[in-house]
């Protein structure tokens, strides 16, 4: 399948930070997660794919356009769609202004056609009723909605969504994870988060990061895979565990180099993240 | 009903090329008046009354837009950069309340104050105006959709451009009204103009290399520095400060083409993102 995606070598420095170290990947059709802790260079990586920072170092793709150059630019940027960590908004524009006016900035200029392309995307993301709403007095769900759907105006081949899903109630959560589903069909959506759960029940592919680098590219399966063997339930937090916390039925769930003889259980995909983020020397926050 | 929808104004409709307001204007008619939709059918063929019906639709199915937004369609700015221009953080009512009173202190400052040949509080403070309104019209800090923008197809400098000559033409305009308050100063309350203009375009020409917030902000306290430097090289206390001379005119006016030059070279660098990432 060819990648809509390709990278190899990104780097990027900021001062003495090493925000992106040597980050190869290959993106293709589907939803793929994006995994790492605070600081891991997860925002990096998305705003570089998303032409709005340059590498230091490294080369990249975007259907088959090199972003390298001004004309490659521009032709990514005309399929692109991307959803920042803290979208913004103009106070004062209703949710119908606010998409049109990103269209705007994607250069449709004929009034009827960009109209028309705004109401396909705000009744693709279930906001036709409130359409002529203020933004600022839509709820938290509504407001990441509407940037969802400036982001897929034009019909992007490449979508980038920076933690989309963060504070959102868990109903508000499930009805964005269908969207982002939806959206995954028949383009390349690239998902940041923190939420394992996003991952598992979203993704064909997932990447770990930490610390500027890819730590992990497969599939849910095979990250969780990573933990087989190595979770299992005691009365008390093992002290040679990697993480270990306390559940509901009071017993302890440990995550690392089992003892002879003790309790297996069956592995998450958080299970394999914790592990792939401590084989990194990154922080298991647990 | 007395107005209806004249037919030269139904064939450019049908045609698709009946512009804003005078668009509106037939949408909203056509809505309620039976003889004009008539008479669109007599002007249209039927693919184009489709499409004319499928504008409509979108046309009512918009929100009524803002006040700024329609005062730009009325002065007959392109509906698209109507609306970019709405977007532009400073162009609200809180920004604009804040350079009248400066304004409005600085001329009743420089009347309270006789015996001087300038106004010079009035010329060392409408300089900072344009700048910091251009200033506060672009940037990560300061507008909520600038990740947005960076990565959408419109280069960045065209954005800069459309937001800083609206926001130089509100700012200009009220500094003019401003300077025709003060008229026994004759063309010496003009003396802001051309540093106002040297301050804004070195201020954006800095901002690809310092910042959108520290270009202007050191742009600012390098002119506060210069008057307080040529306050102190002053030799009479009724002379002019050196940048309202002829002289410091005509350096403003180097230094302002110098600085749009520079601009001009470095415009590529506003298309990407200016800002520390996370």
């Amino acid at each position: 399948m060819t990648p809509t995606v390709s990278a190899s070598g990104l780097s990027l420095r900021y001062g003495g930070t090493r925000a992106l170290d040597d980050v190869s990947l290959r993106l293709t059709a589907g939803v793929t997660g994006l995994l790492g802790p605070n600081g891991a260079g997860k925002t990096t990586l998305l705003r570089v794919l998303a032409t709005a920072l340059p590498a230091d170092r490294g080369a990249f793709t975007v259907l088959g356009h090199d972003p390298g150059t001004a004309r490659g630019r521009q032709e990514v940027r005309r399929r692109l769609g991307y959803l920042p960590q803290t979208p913004g908004f103009h106070p004062d524009f209703t949710a119908f202004e606010f998409v049109d006016y990103v269209a705007i900035l994607k250069e449709m200029t004929d009034r009827a056609a960009r109209h028309r392309e705004v109401r396909r995307v705000l009744d693709e993301v279930g906001l036709t009723e409130v359409r002529g709403k203020r933004i600022r007095k839509l709820s938290g769900g509504m407001r990441q909605r509407v940037a969802l759907g400036a982001a897929l105006v034009g019909d992007p081949g490449f979508l980038v969504l920076d933690e989309p899903t963060v504070g959102l109630d868990p109903e508000q959560r499930m009805r964005f994870r269908e969207l982002i589903a939806e959206a995954g069909q028949g383009r390349t959506v690239l998902l940041s988060t923190h939420q394992t759960e996003d991952v598992a029940m979203l993704c064909h592919r997932v990447l770990v990061m930490a610390a500027g680098r890819v730590r992990f590219e497969g599939t849910p399966a095979e990250l969780t895979a990573r933990a087989a063997g190595r979770v299992w339930s005691s009365t008390e937090r093992h002290p040679g565990a990697k993480a270990g916390w306390r559940t509901g039925t009071g017993t302890f769930r440990n995550v690392g180099d089992p003892p002879p003889g003790a309790e297996l259980l069956e592995p998450t995909l958080e299970d394999g993240y914790l592990l792939t983020l401590d084989g990194a020397g990154a922080e298991v926050a647990a | 009903m007395s107005w209806h929808v004249s037919e030269e104004d139904l064939r450019a409709y049908a045609r698709g090329e009946l512009d804003a307001p005078a668009l509106w204007s037939a949408d909203a008619h056509l809505t309620s008046c039976a003889r004009c939709r008539a008479g669109l059918a007599g002007v249209s063929d039927p693919v184009a009354l489709d499409a004319g019906w499928e504008r409509l639709d979108a046309a009512l199915d918009a929100p009524r837009t803002g006040v700024l937004e329609r005062l730009l369609l009325r002065l007959g700015v392109a509906g698209h950069t109507a609306r970019l221009l709405a977007a532009t953080p400073v162009l609200r009512r809180s920004w604009l309340g804040a350079v009248v009173a400066v304004l409005l202190l600085s001329v009743a400052a420089a009347h309270s104050v006789h015996g001087g040949e300038f106004p010079t509080l009035f010329l060392a403070l409408a300089p900072l105006l344009p700048l910091a309104g251009v200033g506060l019209s672009y940037g990560p800090a300061l507008d909520p959709t600038y990740e947005m923008a960076v990565v959408a197809p419109m280069h960045g400098f065209r954005l800069l451009m459309v937001r800083t000559v609206a926001v130089l033409a509100v700012v200009l305009g009220l500094n003019g009204l401003a300077t025709l308050a003060l008229p026994a100063y004759g063309l010496r309350a003009l003396a802001w103009l051309l540093p106002g203009l040297a301050l804004t375009a070195t201020g954006l020409a800095l901002t690809p290399r310092l910042g959108p917030v520290l270009a202007p902000s050191l742009v600012g306290g390098a002119w506060v520095g210069l008057l307080l430097t040529a306050d102190a090289l002053r030799t009479g206390a009724d002379g002019p400060l050196a940048p309202f001379t002829v002289a410091g005119q005509c350096v403003a006016a180097a230094v302002a083409a110098l600085a749009a030059g520079l601009l001009y070279l470095h415009r590529d660098r506003f298309d990407l993102f200016q800002g520390r990432a996370a």
